[in-house]
């Protein structure tokens, strides 16, 4: 039994260790010490968008590097993979939701059954990230804690 | 006694096999809950997922077919009992195994073909934030049991009823670990920044499923079409059926011997020979155990063509 508490301390390590980025995105951030911000100039100056940017350069040790953009264009930029991040406000239901990953939303407005959500988007599969703005978006938000 | 087409000495082996049955449902519903509940977008817990759910398909064919042969009396409609039920279910299984299994390889290829990057994100409990792939691990690693233990007890009572449809669901299960291997490969290789890992592994598993269906699905022909009996777990001719045939031609020389199966029982038809002076029942011609006689159920004599009365020749 004396090999538990190591076995134990070799799952934390592990649990720490995953994910990784296939596209290398945190550790790119990491070290270039900067990430790529598009953000829609109509929520530019938004107190939980600029909440997370804090959030995000706090966990991830880094500065964000902003420009504008909003819906479509931004998403599609994102998929290129000229920015690490978009945020702005995107459908509930987005048509987008399997191209990109969403973060929990920070707020939403508009109707119930249809609402319009203020959301981080991030590249698919891009895990480590992922979990990073995630985590940020949490830490934030009451309504993204309760997603 | 029943009119049915069961023989007496499968009532006790059968009963069991239905009981593991319900049992072998209820564990594979756990695991379908606990997979549906961290699925995410990883194409490999999707295709892991839709095989735990395929593995339903078997032992609610067996349950219908038991209940069938067991409850359905022989009738002026089906004179000859529903004995052939088990092959009908064996059939729609392996249909079902082998389509799905195609329909996942092609989502696994194209996953690997577009390069799809699969999102694993988090979620949280107990107020931490979690790695969805671990949860994926855990519902993995959960899958793998059931199966294996049921199989194993599966396996046996699928030879002592000489039931095909059991043999696959007790070989799909025993095999199960190759599935959940190639799943936790996946899912960990997603986690290590491999995006081709998850869509591999969904290819492997997917043509584990249409292997099972192709070999299902030959076998199950063969008895549709009055083929000759097959074995249990393959294509190839059985084993007893074939020193049948031997012992029905040395004791009817000159005689073309035609076996078929009919869910588990064999019936053989003798041509060119006349029936024995003597009434046999079909059982005095298995060769081997006595115990297994009762797979023999039909002996039937068919004289050559000349001495039928009027025939000229």
């Amino acid at each position: 039994m004396k090999w538990l508490p190591f076995l134990f301390s070799l799952l934390l390590a592990a649990c720490d260790a995953l994910p990784r980025d296939p596209d290398g995105t945190s550790r790119r951030v990491t070290e270039g010490g900067s990430f790529a911000v598009i953000i829609d100039p109509a929520v530019r100056q938004d107190r939980a968008a600029r909440a997370l940017l804090r959030e995000v350069e706090r966990r991830a040790g880094a500065r964000a590097r902003l420009s504008g953009g909003t819906g479509e264009d931004a998403l599609r930029r994102l998929r290129e993979g000229q920015a690490d991040l978009v945020i702005g406000r995107f459908g509930k239901a987005s048509p987008w939701a399997t191209d990109v990953a969403f973060a929990p939303p920070l707020t939403s407005t508009g109707p119930k059954d249809d609402p319009l959500e203020l959301k981080a988007a991030m590249a698919n599969g891009e895990n480590r990230w992922i979990m990073t703005v995630e985590r940020a978006s949490r830490a934030v938000s009451a309504e993204a804690r309760a997603q | 006694m029943t009119d049915n087409s069961l023989p007496a000495e499968l009532e006790e082996p059968l009963k069991q096999a239905i009981r593991l049955e319900y049992w072998n449902i209820f564990w594979t519903i756990t695991i379908i809950v606990a997979m549906g509940l961290v699925l995410g977008q990883s194409e490999t817990m999707k295709t892991a997922w839709v095989e735990d759910t395929l593995g339903l398909v078997p032992p609610i064919m067996f349950l219908i077919a038991a209940r069938m042969e067991r409850k359905g009396e022989r009738s002026e409609h089906f004179p000859f009992g529903f004995e052939r039920v088990n092959g009908l279910g064996f059939f729609l299984a392996a249909v079902a195994l082998a389509a799905v299994g195609a329909l996942l390889l092609y989502n696994a290829l194209m996953a690997l073909a577009s390069a799809e990057h699969a999102t694993v994100g988090s979620i949280v409990i107990l107020g931490q934030d979690i790695w969805l792939g671990w949860l994926m691990i855990a519902a993995q690693i959960y899958s793998l049991i059931p199966p294996m233990l049921i199989g194993r007890k599966e396996l046996p009572l699928a030879e002592k009823l000489n039931d095909k449809l059991l043999h696959t669901d007790a070989l799909m299960n025993k095999a199960n670990w190759l599935t959940g291997a190639a799943g936790l490969f996946g899912v960990l290789g997603l986690g290590m920044g491999w995006w081709w890992a998850d869509a591999l592994s969904a290819a492997i598993i997917s043509l584990d499923v249409l292997n099972d269906g192709w070999k299902a699905l030959r076998s199950s022909t063969a008895e549709l079409i009055d083929g000759a009996p097959r074995a249990l777990s393959s294509a190839e001719l059985s084993e007893d059926a074939q020193q049948l045939c031997e012992r029905l031609r040395s004791e009817f020389p000159g005689s073309t011997v035609r076996l078929r199966e009919t869910g588990r029982l064999i019936r053989a038809e003798v041509h060119e020979t006349h029936s024995p002076a003597e009434c046999r029942h079909p059982r005095h011609y298995w060769p081997g155990d006595d115990a297994r006689a009762w797979r023999l159920a039909q002996v039937s004599f068919i004289p050559p063509a000349g001495d039928v009365p009027g025939d000229p020749g």
